[in-house]
């Protein structure tokens, strides 16, 4: 059984790819991110979140 | 998850030597209070996890498990203090020993050492809630909605979830004051060509207009549209596109500054007075100030926590739960700096926005400056850009905005002496270069337009890959809320649906339509619960202090069912099973087998009833339960179905410890007394408080066997079977000289049990009491089977006999 945290992780890169509103690039680094167990800091975040859309290659 | 098979422990707590066979299943341990029974829990929580809760937990300053984990004798040498722990883990199905010291409780030894193995004790050792103790019940009932929610959420480790939204949030406020920036930087830009361009508005129409004015007069074609492609200085021969000096143009960035300039004194006042009025709040109340400068330096620690040191003073705590725990209470109770620190970092972002759109007017007159060879101006300007954009930085930080007092005091923007003066002089210098040919002019009005447009769109494309990431971390935080409360409500309603159902259970009888609801808010959990179908009420509102207890197990269960579903297969319920009044017991059984087959619950009582019942429900059976009758300094819990007893009289006795001696003979006599006067019916007057002492017991256990073998005498006469008449014989005279021996030594043992008279025995005169009764119990016991005599059925019994049927009394006789 996944823990709570997985579930969540879970639903929520879901939802990301649902809305459609987010670039795929951006949630699969955020699915490598949350597959690591260790504490999350925010300028990781930061760093998924401002490559270009479409990937890094521009 | 695992299942615990045995456990050796030594020197740990009140535990001097004990090895307990769990054989993997529920099992019991009981004993009066003091007993030894909570050590025993203490050292498997001990060697599962490397804690020992009751000594770390709430209310426990000044105790840890370096300094009372062990012996009270061995608190010098915690190295003699250590717990050996053989575990089934069921998901590997595979067997690992995990062994622990006090003094090392970090590096436990596990063999076998396998990455899979490992791992699975380590989850193990993270989670401290496998132990339910009797005082930690409550709080999951009695408590307040907040702390309850804190509580649970510790429980089912959502404060990890917690850490993931708040980084998530603070990744979010991160790129929205980057966005900021961008876009003022955007407006700087975008004032900056409408000024050279000479338009009110940038419409593509009236950005053309103007350039293909310059471009017709230099004889070049004009743009008819505008592309993201297209140069505006396009088709200007190399050489003419080098100076980009427009004077026009120049003048008019110098007269945009000038007057700027006159609103500089003004620029976002009430912003720098507000931060220092707050500044001033902070230095007249040194607490506030104090705790302002600690709660960002707790913050910084929260963030760099990376195990149990702390890394702001290197102090080891237990484990790295607690370290976060007590640096999340230091934040908690600076409420009211935190208001001022949010309201600083507000005020302090509006300043650094001022100071960018400055640095954004300063640049083209430094550019002028250089130009014109105004080495000392522009490094006027040079210095106070640099020092503005710094001012920036320092103003989107705590830190930095509480270091700024000073400069937000004489002036945030500083603006350099004779910085009027100077940029006056500029202008008129440059004023005082002769007219540009029309044809310089237009080519440097193109060249200069192509300059500021590249810069407006460069600056355009940062500040839309600003808003975009802006866009996606809002995007991405909000998702995430919406799945974490998705799945809370879901975990919650789940949670209220086992919790209601598990009560029910118990109680049955008569609630057996109760129901409750957890109701989450924005950091709060209510609980409320229904009493016999008039409404729901809080759990202390009228349910009585026992039914609350019971609230608390069935709570507790269901947590634990949702935190680890099918690898909830071990639990230490330390007395807690004591919440469940007596009329239920036997429901509670039945819940822990139906609804946990899988799961094995270690559970302690000091009530020998609850015990006998766990047995006789089939919770647990004779070897998946312990007893000790009690316990004292030098042995330990002593063990009541110990047959090594009389090994460890022998061991006092020798050791000249006669009070020891005669205590634990006493304990096991009283012990076996109750079992067989239980096994064979013998007549009791009824004690209504069920304090049944050895006067009352042994008498009555020996008058009964008298009289079942004088009923097995008669029936082997009925029969005609000699050798079963000679075979009780053999015991009634056996049990006869027993009976006589201890009788004369009875007045030793009374005396020695007592009285205290201890100072009154030696070694001598108590051995010939051990031995006495040490024969007088043997006639009750069959060695081949270890086991006490019984009689059967016990209604209308026909037999007394062992386990093995060595000892076989028939005691119904032949029909008339």
């Amino acid at each position: 059984m996944a823990t709570l945290q997985q579930q969540i992780a879970e639903k929520f890169l879901a939802k990301l790819a649902d809305s459609k509103q987010l670039d795929a690039d951006k949630i699969e680094q955020l699915k490598k991110l949350l597959a690591d167990s260790r504490k999350l800091k925010a300028d990781e975040f930061v760093k998924v979140f401002s490559l270009p859309a479409g990937g890094d290659i521009k | 998850m695992m299942k615990l098979e045995t456990a050796h422990i030594e020197e740990v707590r009140g535990i001097r030597k004990l090895d307990i066979d769990f054989q993997k299943g529920t099992f019991a341990i009981s004993g009066p209070n003091g007993s030894g029974k909570s050590g025993v829990i203490d050292a498997i929580e001990f060697g599962l996890t490397g804690n020992i809760s009751r000594l770390t937990g709430r209310g426990t300053k000044g105790l840890t498990v370096a300094e009372h984990g062990p012996h009270v004798d061995k608190t010098k040498f915690p190295d003699a203090a250590f717990v050996e722990l053989r575990v089934f883990i069921p998901a590997l199905k595979k067997s690992a020993t995990i062994t622990r010291k006090v003094s090392d409780p970090k590096k436990p030894k596990i063999v076998p050492a396998d990455p899979d193995v490992q791992a699975a004790l380590a989850e193990i050792a993270d989670h401290p809630e496998i132990t339910l103790s009797r005082r930690e019940i409550l709080r999951f009932i009695l408590i307040e909605p907040t702390k309850r929610s804190e509580e649970i959420q510790t429980i089912l480790k959502l404060d990890e979830i917690g850490q993931m939204r708040a980084a998530l949030n603070t990744a979010q406020n991160k790129l929205q004051t980057a966005q900021k920036t961008a876009a003022t930087l955007v407006q700087t830009n975008r004032d900056s060509l409408l000024r050279h361009l000479q338009i009110s508005t940038l419409k593509a129409e009236d950005l053309l207009e103007s350039v293909n004015k310059r471009r017709k007069l230099l004889g070049l074609p004009e743009i008819a549209e505008l592309t993201a492609d297209t140069k505006l200085d396009v088709g200007l021969a190399a050489a003419a596109t080098g100076p980009d000096f427009n004077k026009q143009s120049a003048l008019r960035d110098l007269n945009a500054l000038s007057e700027a300039a006159k609103g500089f004194p003004d620029l976002a006042k009430a912003d720098a007075a507000a931060i220092i009025a707050d500044l001033a709040k902070l230095e007249e109340d040194p607490a506030l100030l104090a705790a302002l400068q600690r709660r960002a330096f707790i913050e910084k620690g929260l963030d760099l926590v990376e195990g149990p040191e702390c890394p702001l003073c290197d102090k080891p705590w237990e484990d790295e739960q607690h370290l976060r725990d007590h640096l999340k209470a230091k934040l908690q109770k600076s409420a009211e700096a935190q208001k001022i620190q949010e309201a600083l970092l507000k005020k302090g972002t509006a300043v650094a926005q001022a100071a960018i759109k400055v640095a954004g007017q300063l640049a083209p007159v430094l550019k002028i400056a250089e130009g014109q060879g105004e080495a000392g101006f522009a490094k006027q300007l040079t210095t106070w850009k640099a020092d503005l954009e710094g001012l920036k930085t320092a103003l989107t930080t705590l830190d930095g905005v509480t270091g700024l007092k000073d400069r937000l005091t004489a002036g945030w923007l500083a603006t350099p002496k004779k910085f009027a003066k100077e940029l006056a002089g500029l202008t008129e210098q440059v004023m005082a270069r002769p007219d540009q040919t029309a044809a310089l002019d237009a080519q440097t009005f193109l060249t200069t337009s192509q300059v500021r447009l590249s810069d407006y769109r460069e600056a355009m494309r940062k500040s839309k890959a600003a808003e975009i990431a802006f866009n996606s971390a809002k995007l991405a935080y909000e998702t995430y809320c919406a799945a974490l409360e998705e799945e809370l409500n879901a975990l919650y309603d789940s949670v209220e649906k086992d919790f209601s159902a598990f009560y029910r259970a118990i109680n049955e009888d008569d609630e057996s339509k109760f129901t409750a609801k957890l109701t989450p808010s924005e950091g709060k959990l209510d609980l409320e619960v229904n009493f016999y179908e008039r409404g729901l009420f809080p759990p202390a509102a009228y349910h009585s202090e026992g039914h609350q207890d019971g609230m608390g197990v069935c709570l507790y269960l269901a947590l634990m069912k949702r935190l680890f579903g099918d690898r909830f297969t071990f639990a230490l319920l330390d007395d807690v099973v004591m919440s469940v009044d007596s009329g239920h017991r036997y429901q509670f059984c039945k819940l822990l087998k139906t609804q946990f087959p899988d799961t094995q619950f270690v559970i302690t009582t000091h009530d020998r009833l609850w015990a006998a019942q766990m047995k006789s429900a089939g919770l647990v059976t004779g070897k998946t339960s312990i007893a000790f009758h009690s316990w004292t300094i030098d042995t330990g819990p002593l063990v009541e179905t110990n047959q090594e007893i009389w090994d460890e009289i022998a061991a006092a006795l020798a050791k000249g410890k006669v009070e020891v001696a005669a205590a634990a003979l006493r304990h096991h006599l009283e012990y076996v007394s109750r079992l067989l006067a239980d096994q064979l019916g013998a007549a009791i007057p009824f004690r209504a408080d069920a304090n049944y002492e050895l006067g009352d017991l042994l008498p009555a256990v020996l008058s009964r066997m008298k009289d079942l073998h004088a009923k097995a005498a008669e029936a082997a006469q009925s029969w005609g079977n000699k050798a079963a008449g000679d075979a009780v014989a053999k015991r009634k005279t056996a049990l006869a000289a027993a009976s006589a021996a201890t009788n004369v030594e009875q007045w030793a043992v009374n005396k020695a049990v007592h009285y205290n008279e201890w100072a009154n025995f030696g070694k001598k005169d108590f051995e010939p009491v051990v031995a006495a009764f040490k024969d007088l119990l043997a006639c009750f016991r069959c060695d081949p089977c270890d086991s006490w005599i019984y009689l059967t059925p016990r209604v209308n019994p026909e037999s007394v006999r062992c386990d093995c049927a060595a000892i076989n009394l028939n005691t119904k006789p032949k029909p008339k």
